[in-house]
């Protein structure tokens, strides 16, 4: 399957060395009052600007060039603000959006770019899945046309106007953060790498929306995150094909029935895993590792779920065993074949140390129930996975991956939250999912 | 083995079988005569009416529908194997994908017909939903894959046995029958429903002497009722309908009396038994056509297995509907002499034909495939032989 892309148009630059000021951390959010007020002005400004520009790009077929400049302005600084915001980046950001004068910035297409007339007309449209998307990740703050209902006792209902911010991962990042920020006076690399993809993802919807650029926003991580160092391997990753992207048309109309017998046999499963597990722990804290039959055992339950989830959200087209064994699916995961020697206090506490990655998890859970929803119509329609949702899914699904292994006691090495994969040996190269890999 | 000595257990297979398929057709009814009956006189015209013509067009669906399942599972025979490339299951695994694929082009190209019966249900004031006969169907393959999946398994684990190969289904014929008796007897207890307080119900228990919950279903929109379970399991169910009106308790007390008539004379283990008897032949029907294909070990005789299955089980359907309309008329045997009261029968038969828009008198072919039940008209004769037999 040929995957060649162009680049993004739009991407993201992180400079940004993960030392944070316990200070500002502390008080960030009240530090960041003078921008949001100063932002909410601006979105009023860029949201009449918008609307001119979207007559002038379906008269001009481009936009004009002062508009351009105005509404780049505009999402570079709600790229910093989100950044700060997020915990993505640490020091205060300039009010006027320029260029290069944050460590999470922007790269804007310089001058306007002729645009289909099309595609302008449908814009809002065909922006939905993305702006659904984006709201998951981390849309960042930008103008928004909430609703909501507030019924008083005469039972009248008010919509509400407001300035609003975004994004489950990148939220759950930056609450993570804050707490790890304030102990350590460092991010975690995991939380900012996935705060500020969120961030970058974003800045891409926006530029889209506000007719900055006709190329859709790009979801691959790899892609989004081409500044950012990987970080080092994990002990559970992924490991397969990335450009298979061709799916059954039948088997995909037909995925959520078929998948039904696998949820049956994962939830016996399930009940022997949590069984096991319980034993597990006891004998990993004598022992100091797992038992071989345990670990085993687990490794192929775990391998199992990614396989079904894998099946399930479209990452990867054939249906799967029923028995979780390496190197039998085309999307599969590598788990440490010995059991490996676990700090028992690491054992101990283990389903409380989980939490954090297990909020992720969540977070990104959602964000693979999404990406299924909307590759499901793209397969069906084209017959192959969108390249950067399958991508976005392997990502969910790798982290899924590690916090089911963690928790199951195969591994004492915390999640990682990065979206990209970890960096391999040469050797491994060629197999290793390349969620990094730059667009051909 | 010989010839001679197979032909011999064939013979002594075949004995075995007429046996125990004698020993299942008993029942209590006698011999009766039924009286000719003209459903003009039963019927209201515009009933009547109403009714066959309702019927003629859904027996068309019927034969729509068959026709196109029997077309579509054909080339699915044929060129199913094609879609062993999206599994990476192993040989099972990918014997399940390809028996569900099978199932969901069958569901597939029986959709227009399923849609076109709720329009017509829709015409003649029947309830029926378009998104229960689309979406709802479509999400109720999944309960239908796990039975496939788990059938399969069985199957095709027993023919990759190196002990067992080729004669799986002398050990799957029992294990199925073990899992039908199963299920029978756990089904009761998964269906809930609410008591039902009816003072002819003990009544009738005493003198069916069958004593089992009486549990009223809601969720369904016409007037019906099934026994179901084993031992300790045992419930009548009726569905809400048929408790309201235009149902009076008199015919409701009729409808329950049928019920524990199944019940009282072990009609579910004796289905049981028929299924047994008639698990062994197909089973071995299935085994024989697909060896050209590598046997039921292999993925690629799915397919083919899946499509004699189907064709195997509509060559007994005439069979199946024989055995069960005896059962039916012994029920309704059972009933007459519980209640004494074959005016409720007939009331109740009558009250069918306008409510559910039972053809009373369906023409030969119709009866020979679709009636499970006597036809309302052998059900009111039967009422009357009754009421003739007891009166002076």
């Amino acid at each position: 399957m040929n995957i060649a892309m162009d680049a993004h148009p739009v991407t993201l630059v992180v400079d940004d060395d993960l030392s944070r000021n316990r200070l500002t951390v502390l008080v960030r959010i009240l530090l960041a009052i003078p921008h949001l007020i100063w932002f909410f002005l601006w979105s009023i400004l860029a949201l009449l600007g918008s609307i001119l520009n979207w007559f002038a790009t379906l008269i001009l077929g481009q936009p004009p060039a002062w508009l351009h400049r105005f509404l780049c302005a505009y999402i570079r600084y709600s790229v910093h603000l989100s950044a700060y915001l997020y915990l993505t980046a640490n020091p205060y950001p300039g009010f006027m959006g320029e260029a290069g004068s944050y460590p999470i910035d922007v790269e804007l297409p310089q001058e306007p770019q002729r645009q289909s007339r099309w595609k302008t007309l449908l814009r809002l449209i065909l922006a939905l899945p993305a702006l659904v998307l984006a709201a998951l990740l981390g849309g960042g703050v930008g103008f928004s046309y909430g609703t909501f209902s507030r019924s008083g006792r005469s039972g009248s209902s008010r919509n509400y106007s407001s300035l609003g911010g975004g994004g489950l991962l990148a939220g759950a990042c930056a609450v993570l953060g804050w707490f790890a920020s304030i102990v350590l006076g460092r991010m975690p690399r995991g939380l900012r790498d996935a705060g500020a993809y969120g961030v970058g993802y974003g800045a891409q919807v926006r530029a889209y929306t506000l007719l900055i650029t006709d190329t859709y926003p790009n979801t691959d991580p790899g892609a989004l995150l081409q500044s950012v160092e990987p970080p080092p391997e994990h002990p559970v990753r992924l490991v397969g094909d990335a450009h298979d992207l061709r799916r059954s048309r039948l088997t995909v109309f037909f995925r959520l029935p078929l998948v039904i017998p696998h949820l049956v046999w994962l939830y016996l499963w399930s009940i022997a895993a949590a069984l096991t597990v319980i034993v597990n722990w006891f004998a990993t804290l004598v022992l100091g590792r797992s038992p071989e039959p345990f670990h085993r055992f687990l490794s192929r339950y775990v391998r199992y779920v990614l396989h079904v989830y894998a099946f399930a959200s479209l990452a990867a087209n054939p249906f799967p065993g029923f028995t979780g064994a390496a190197g039998t699916y085309p999307l599969d995961l590598v788990l440490p074949e010995e059991p490996q020697r676990q700090n028992r206090w690491k054992t101990l506490f283990r389903l409380f140390l989980a939490v954090p990655a297990w909020i992720v998890s969540i977070a990104l859970s959602y964000t693979l129930f999404v990406c299924a929803f909307f590759t499901w119509f793209v397969a069906l329609v084209t017959g192959s996975a969108p390249w950067g949702l399958r991508n976005l899914s392997a990502y969910s699904l790798r982290y899924l991956a590690q916090v089911n292994a963690y928790i199951y006691l195969l591994t004492d090495r915390y999640p990682h939250a990065s979206p990209l994969e970890g960096e391999d040996t040469p050797a491994e190269a060629a197999t290793v999912l390349p969620v990094a890999l730059p667009a051909e | 083995m010989t010839r001679s000595r197979s032909t011999l257990l064939l013979l002594l297979s075949a004995a075995v079988w007429a046996v125990a398929a004698w020993l299942l057709w008993r029942t209590t009814v006698p011999t009766l005569h039924l009286p000719h009956l003209d459903e003009h006189a039963l019927f209201p015209a515009q009933v009547l009416r109403r009714a066959q013509h309702y019927s003629a067009v859904e027996r068309l669906f019927w034969l729509g529908q068959t026709i196109t399942q029997l077309v579509m599972l054909g080339l699915f025979a044929r060129f199913g194997m094609r879609w062993t490339r999206e599994s990476a299951a192993g040989p099972i695994g990918t014997g399940m994908l390809l028996g569900m694929i099978g199932f969901a082009l069958v569901w597939a190209a029986e959709l227009p017909f399923a849609v076109l019966d709720v329009w017509w249900r829709h015409r003649y004031g029947l309830p029926a939903s378009y998104v229960q006969a689309t979406i709802g169907n479509w999400l109720a393959l999944g309960s239908q894959f796990v039975l496939l999946c788990v059938a399969l398994a069985i199957v095709m684990g027993l023919a990759r046995a190196r002990r067992i190969g080729n004669r799986w289904w002398l050990v799957a014929a029992p294990v199925f029958v073990g899992l039908r008796t199963l299920l029978a007897f756990v089904a009761p207890w998964l269906l809930g429903g609410r008591p039902l307080h009816a003072a002819y119900a003990s009544k009738l228990e005493r003198i069916e002497h069958v004593h089992v919950p009486v549990r009223v279903l809601r969720g369904f929109a016409e007037p019906n009722a099934f026994s179901t379970g084993l031992g300790a399991s045992r419930r009548v169910f009726l569905w809400k309908p048929i408790v309201e009106q235009p149902f009076t308790p008199r015919l409701d007390a009729f409808v329950l009396a049928h019920e524990l008539g199944h019940l009282a004379h072990n009609h579910i283990w004796k289905s049981i038994g028929w299924y047994a008897l008639f698990a062994f032949p197909v089973a071995f029907l299935i085994a024989q056509t697909t060896r050209r294909r590598g046997g039921m070990g292999v993925p690629e005789a799915v397919p083919l297995a899946i499509f004699v299955y189907v064709v195997l089980q509509l060559a007994q359907l005439p069979i199946q509907n024989v055995i069960s309309r005896h059962f039916e008329a012994e029920a309704d045997w059972s009933a007459l002499r519980a209640t004494h009261d074959p005016q409720a029968g007939v009331r109740l038969f009558r009250l069918f034909a306008s409510q559910t828009l039972d053809d009373p008198n369906p023409p030969s072919w119709d009866y020979i495939f679709l009636e499970n039940h006597p036809t309302l008209m052998q059900r009111i004769a039967m009422a009357k032989a009754y009421a003739a037999a007891q009166s002076p």
